[in-house]
């Protein structure tokens, strides 16, 4: 019989993980929409955002709020460089959209590299940026990063909600995501839009990886697993809106949690992908898509 | 005599393959400051091509220049920022986004002589049925007002030199010679016009010199009223 306090207690850090799989999930999404390309070194941007924070924290002894905010701009930059010096030379040779997206992979496993050479392949992590944790409801443990995680995902929703509709460079991204040709008749710049939405990524992802440092470890690998549930977050939430991808993220990290509680840790990676294929069964464009009878983008 | 004045656009030699279908053969054509003018041809002639040639859309041969000044390196974002601004065919609007954020994107190259707002306020002028649209999603207006958002979103951008690809397309006729009167309208103010139609007598009224294209080429160029005391041209480009 499966205990109900440590169920709901796998509820609780299901929803912590799968918002940070909804964060990769809307990064996904931003670079998606703006070019087509599935930018495979998305959770490469996780991965540095715990390692750069846990480094300005060490070896600068910034306080932890500074650190954090000095890391985004940072990540954003491997962004903007991993756009220039990979995907915009293969671009504007007009090279097919598979092969780009091939080169994000391969630029992932260049920079774990740089990373193992640079920092080191030691897993670390950092406190919780509220100490004093966790808060107890009967015998459930909730730490106090889950709010700083739920608060900080609402507000990056909002903030790029309010970018996307209040801006001219959020109103251009948009309209790149939704034709591109017209866009640039319009005189907007196709490739430096592309360079934004690589730039926003990257920070979406970096305040992923310092949000979720605190309640487990960073190494130069954790890119992967954070990409990949990231990837189906998007998936399940019909790669269009922030909103989806992040209820696609909850929805994959609580099951993930469920299933590791039922079945053991072995079936972590086994219930995410049995859950991306029933979505792509049951509803080709995504839940969320599918439950508006709308289109994926 | 009147003195040679530099055109508008020149195109010199313009040339464009598909993989190995040579879709547009060297062409060359001129608009002149504040000139309405029509190209004409069946299906299949080029015409799209060239359009999408002369605002790099498509890659191509040949020189393009605008103003006297050479823009055949220029991108397309910077041709449009240099003022030439294209309506495309099926006319490339912003499906899911509002007549109101598709007109304000059209402003996207815009200095800051004026407001957004001043601007939409003149499109919806000239359309005012756009002004009863303007929260609505662009996707769902007629084929008639999404030509004219078009239209409109293109002259947010207060271009030098509108090109249009087949405007009247698919719209009733009323319509379609409604659209044209106005574009006659603005040509009358100073824009230079360059207009692509399939068969047009509208069009032909409008312009003051016609391009005929046929087989990916530019097989003839004439005064407007010439095209009615030419047998041929006249048979297939008036009914
Ligand atoms: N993307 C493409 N790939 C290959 N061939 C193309 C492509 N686009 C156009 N073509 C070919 O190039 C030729 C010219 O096409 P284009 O669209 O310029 O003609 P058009 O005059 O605009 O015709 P319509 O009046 O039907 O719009 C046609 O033979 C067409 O089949
Ligand atoms: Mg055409």
């Amino acid at each position: 019989m499966v205990d109900m306090t440590q169920l709901l207690q796998s509820l609780v850090n299901g929803v912590g993980v799968g918002l940070i799989y909804g964060l990769v999930g809307i990064g996904f999404c931003v670079i998606y929409n703006a070019s087509g390309i599935v930018n495979f070194a998305q959770g490469v941007f996780v991965m540095l955002g715990g390692m750069v924070c846990h480094t300005l924290l060490t070896r600068l002894g910034l306080p932890i709020y500074l650190a954090a905010i000095l890391t985004i701009p940072i990540v954003a930059l491997s962004g903007i460089l991993i756009e220039i010096a990979v995907v915009r030379p293969m671009w504007n040779r007009g090279a097919a959209l598979f092969a780009i997206i091939l080169a994000t992979l391969a630029t992932q496993l260049m920079i774990e590299r740089i990373t193992i050479l640079t920092l080191g392949d030691q897993p670390r992590s950092f406190d919780e940026f509220t100490s004093g944790g966790p808060l107890k409801i009967g015998d459930i443990a909730i730490g106090y990063q889950i709010f700083w995680i739920l608060g900080c995902g609402a507000l990056m929703v909002g903030l790029l909600w309010l970018f996307f509709t209040r801006t001219t460079a959020g109103r251009a991204l948009r309209a790149c995501s939704q034709n591109r040709e017209a866009a640039a008749l319009l005189g907007i710049p196709v490739s430096r839009m592309l360079m934004l939405s690589f730039a926003l990524s990257a920070a979406l992802g970096a305040v992923a990886g310092i949000l979720v440092t605190p309640t487990q470890v960073t190494a130069y690998n954790v890119g992967t697993p954070f990409g990949v549930n990231g990837f189906i977050a998007a998936i399940i939430g019909g790669f269009g809106s922030a909103a989806g991808a992040l209820a696609g993220g909850v929805l994959l990290g609580v099951l993930q949690a469920v299933a590791i509680v039922m079945f053991g840790a072995g079936f972590k990676n086994v219930a995410a992908l049995s859950v991306l294929l029933l979505v792509l069964f049951i509803f080709p464009a995504g839940i969320f898509a599918g439950l508006q009878g709308g289109k994926a983008h | 005599m009147a003195a040679e004045t530099t055109p508008l656009l020149e195109a010199q030699d313009l040339s464009a393959f598909y993989g190995r279908v040579h879709a547009l053969k060297p062409t060359s054509l001129t608009v002149g400051e504040g000139e309405l003018v029509t190209v004409l041809g069946p299906n299949g002639a080029g015409k799209t091509t060239m359009l999408r040639a002369m605002t790099r859309l498509t890659p191509a041969s040949g020189r393009i220049f605008f103003k006297g000044r050479d823009i055949t390196a220029l991108a397309t974002h910077d041709r449009a920022r240099a003022g030439i601004i294209m309506v495309q065919e099926g006319r490339g609007l912003f499906g899911q986004m509002t007549v109101h954020e598709n007109l304000t994107l059209g402003a996207y190259t815009m200095d800051a002589s004026e407001t957004v707002e001043e601007r939409i306020a003149s499109v919806f002028t000239l359309f005012p049925r756009l002004k009863e649209r303007y929260e609505q999603i662009a996707s769902s207006l007629s084929g008639g007002e999404q030509q004219m958002l078009a239209i409109g979103r293109a002259l947010m951008a207060k271009p030098k030199l509108l090109m249009l690809d087949e405007p009247s397309l698919g719209l009733a006729p009323r319509v379609a010679s409604e659209i044209l009167e106005t574009l006659g309208q603005l040509n009358r103010q100073g824009l230079g016009i360059l207009l692509v139609e399939q068969k047009a007598p509208l069009a032909l009224r409008l312009a003051k010199r016609v391009y005929i294209l046929s087989l990916g080429g530019i097989v003839a160029e004439l005064p407007a009223n010439e095209i009615k005391s030419h047998h041929d041209l006249s048979r297939y480009y008036l009914h």
